[in-house]
C-alpha cells in the first residue's frame, strides 16, 4: 500500500477538520467523494506532507512523514497538484513548469528542460508554452497544474478536485490521462462529482465531516444502494429525493414501498443514501 | 538527373562534420536533390551526432528566453536553476526595485536639507531590505508556496537564498543613493550595519513567528530607535555612532547563530491552514 492512514486528526481552532479518518490505497485512482467542507483538502494536504497531522499514524510509500528524512524520500517521489495552485502570472506555462523542476531537485538544464516539455504534451500545452499565464484560459491553468504534478514520473500523484472548472471534453481528456497515470502508479484525487468517480477509480472513499464514511471499491458503494431505487409515474412521499426523468418518469432514492417498481442503482443514488443516512443519525443525537 | 556523385572522402567527411564549412554546402545542396548519394550517406553517418545536433536545434529554438532578472543574475554567473528560483522571488521583481530605487531618491532628496533628513535617509535605508526579505517567502507573498511546501527543494535553502539576493539588490541601490548624502563620508555606509543586523534578526525571530510579523516588529521598533534622535536636545545621529554600531554588529552575528541552530524550524510541516 502506498498510502496507510490510522486515525488521522487535524484540529482548525475549536473545529474538528478531520476526525479520526482511516483509509488505505495502492496502485490505481482512488478517489475521496465528498461534499464541499467535507476535509477533502485537508486530507490530502496531509497525504502531500504540506501539513502534518495533530493526531494519527500516517505512512507514505513505506515512510513515516513525521521524520525530516521520511519526508524528503516521499516528497522526491509525489506529485501534487493542489486545489488552488498560485501562479506566478508573468511566468510562461514553460517556465512555470521549469520552476516547480527545480524545486524538485533537477539541476541539468538540458535534462530539466526535456522534462518540461514532456509534461507540458502530456497536458495537451505543447502549443501554449510559451505564452505567459496570465494568458491562459482556467481550463489550461488546471492542465498546467496537473502538468507540473507529472515531473519526474512519480509513483503517488496527489490531486486535488483536478476536473473542478473543465468542459466536458477537457473532461475527457483529463480523465484519458489520468487513468493512463493509474496503471502503473498509486493515484489520489480528491471531487465532489460522482461521474469523475464512476468513470475513473477503482477505490472510493467517501468523506463528510471529517469523518470516512465508506472505503471499498465503486461496486461495492453501489451495491449498498440496491433495492433503495425506484420509479414511478409521480412524486412519491416515502423517497427521500425524487427528480423527474427526461422520458417524464420520476427517479426515486430513498425507503422503498412495498411493490414499487425498483431500478438498478447509480453511483449517485449510492452517494446520496449514504449522506442522507448519515445526516438523519445526526439529527438523532439530542442537542 | 546528374552523373556526377559525391566522392567517398567527401562524404566519409561529411558524415562525421570533418571538412570545410563551404565544401560541407554544396555536398548538402547536392543530396537534396541525389537519392543515390542519400543511400550512400545514410549507413555511414554517424546517429549520435545526428541526434545531437537535433537536440541542441530543439534547445536553441525551444527553450525560453530569460527575462531582465534572470539574464542578469545568469550573466552575473549564477547557476540557472538558481537563477530561476531566483526569478520567481516577488521582492526581485523590476517594480520592487524601482519602488525601492524612487524611495530612496526621495530620502536623499530630504537629505540635502540637513541632519534631519538625513536621519530619515538612514532610518529608512535599513528598512526596505527588511521589507524586501518578508516578502521573499512564504505563503502571503509567494503564489507558489503551497507547490514549495510539497517539493523536496529544502525551504531554508530557499528562504536563505532568497533573503541573499534580495539584500544584496537593495543594499546596492542603497549604497548608490548614499553616495550624495550631504555631510561626512562615514555617514554614508552608517545604515550598513544597522540593515545587516534587522535583515538577519527578521529571520531569527521569523524561527518563532510569521516572518512578516518578525519584519513589521522589528521595523517598527528600528525606526522609534532611529528617529527618536530628532526630539529636540538630541543628537539627531545618537543611533549611528560607534558604539551602536559595535550592538549592531554583535545583534547581526547572535540572530545569524540563532538562525543557524533554529534553520529546521523552516523545513517542519506547517500547522496552520
Amino acid at each position: 500500500m502506498s498510502i496507510l492512514a490510522e486515525g488521522i486528526v487535524k484540529t482548525y481552532g475549536r473545529s474538528r477538520v478531520l476526525d479520526g479518518v482511516t483509509f488505505a490505497a495502492g496502485r490505481g485512482v482512488t478517489g475521496l467523494l465528498g461534499p464541499n467542507g467535507a476535509g477533502k483538502t485537508t486530507l490530502l494536504r496531509i497525504v502531500a506532507t504540506v501539513l502534518a497531522p495533530d493526531d494519527g499514524q500516517l505512512e507514505l510509500l513505506g515512510q513515516d512523514p513525521g521524520t525530516a528524512t521520511g519526508r524528503l524520500s516521499v516528497r522526491r517521489r509525489l506529485g501534487y497538484m493542489p486545489q488552488e495552485p498560485g501562479f506566478h502570472r508573468l511566468f510562461t506555462a514553460f517556465e512555470f513548469v521549469d520552476y516547480v523542476a527545480v524545486l524538485k531537485e533537477m539541476t541539468d538544464r538540458r535534462s530539466r528542460h526535456d522534462e518540461v516539455r514532456r509534461v507540458l504534451d502530456l497536458a495537451g500545452l505543447s502549443d501554449v508554452s510559451g505564452k505567459r499565464i496570465r494568458t491562459l484560459s482556467g481550463g489550461m491553468r488546471r492542465r498546467l497544474a496537473l502538468a507540473q504534478a507529472l515531473i519526474g514520473d512519480p509513483a503517488l500523484v496527489v490531486l486535488d478536485e483536478p476536473t473542478a472548472g473543465l468542459d466536458p471534453e477537457q473532461r475527457m481528456r483529463f480523465r484519458d490521462l489520468v487513468s493512463r497515470l493509474g496503471e502503473n502508479r498509486t493515484v489520489v484525487l480528491s471531487t465532489h462529482q460522482t461521474e469523475d468517480v464512476a468513470a475513473l477509480c477503482e477505490q472510493v472513499v467517501v468523506v463528510d465531516h471529517g469523518r470516512v464514511l465508506f472505503s471499498g471499491t465503486v461496486r461495492e458503494l453501489v451495491g449498498t444502494a440496491v433495492g433503495r431505487t425506484w420509479t414511478s409515474d409521480e412524486r412519491d412521499a416515502a423517497a427521500s429525493v425524487s427528480w423527474r426523468l427526461g422520458t417524464g418518469r420520476f427517479h426515486h432514492v430513498g425507503a422503498a414501498p412495498m411493490g414499487v417498481e425498483l431500478v438498478d442503482p447509480t453511483l449517485e443514488d449510492a452517494y446520496l443514501l449514504m449522506l442522507g443516512d448519515r445526516a438523519r443519525e445526526g439529527a438523532q443525537v439530542p442537542a | 538527373m546528374t552523373t556526377w556523385h559525391i566522392p567517398d572522402s567527401v562524404l566519409g567527411g561529411y558524415a562525421n562534420g570533418h571538412i570545410s564549412p563551404a565544401v560541407a554546402a554544396s555536398t548538402e545542396a547536392h543530396l537534396l536533390t541525389c537519392a543515390q548519394c542519400r543511400v550512400l550517406l545514410a549507413p555511414i553517418f554517424d546517429t549520435a551526432r545526428l541526434d545531437r545536433i537535433w537536440d541542441s536545434v530543439v534547445q536553441q529554438v525551444d527553450a525560453p528566453r530569460a527575462g531582465p532578472i534572470e539574464a542578469l543574475l545568469l550573466r552575473l554567473g549564477i547557476r540557472n536553476d538558481t537563477a530561476r528560483l531566483l526569478a520567481a522571488t516577488p521582492s526581485l521583481r523590476l517594480s520592487w526595485l524601482v519602488g525601492t530605487g524612487i524611495a530612496l531618491l526621495l530620502a536623499v532628496l530630504a537629505a540635502q536639507a540637513g541632519d534631519r533628513g538625513v536621519v530619515f535617509f538612514l532610518a529608512l535605508a535599513p528598512v526596505l531590505p527588511v521589507a524586501g526579505v518578508a516578502l521573499a517567502f512564504g505563503p502571503q507573498t509567494d503564489p507558489i508556496h503551497e507547490l514549495a511546501a510539497a517539493a523536496p527543494y529544502s525551504s531554508f535553502r530557499l528562504l536563505l537564498l532568497r533573503s541573499v539576493a534580495v539584500l544584496a539588490s537593495t543594499v546596492l541601490l542603497a549604497g548608490a543613493a548614499a553616495a550624495w548624502l550631504p555631510g561626512p563620508a562615514w555617514l554614508a555606509v552608517a545604515w550598513l550595519l544597522p540593515a545587516l543586523a534587522l535583515a538577519t534578526l527578521t529571520l531569527a525571530f521569523a524561527t518563532y513567528v510569521d516572518i512578516v510579523w518578525s519584519a513589521a516588529g522589528l521595523a517598527s521598533l528600528w525606526l522609534t530607535i532611529a528617529l527618536s534622535g530628532l526630539i529636540r536636545g538630541r543628537d539627531p545621529l545618537l543611533a549611528f555612532q560607534a558604539e551602536a554600531q559595535l550592538i549592531f554588529l554583535c545583534a547581526a552575528m547572535a540572530a545569524a547563530l540563532v538562525v543557524g541552530v533554529r534553520r529546521h524550524t523552516f523545513s517542519t510541516l506547517g500547522g496552520s491552514a
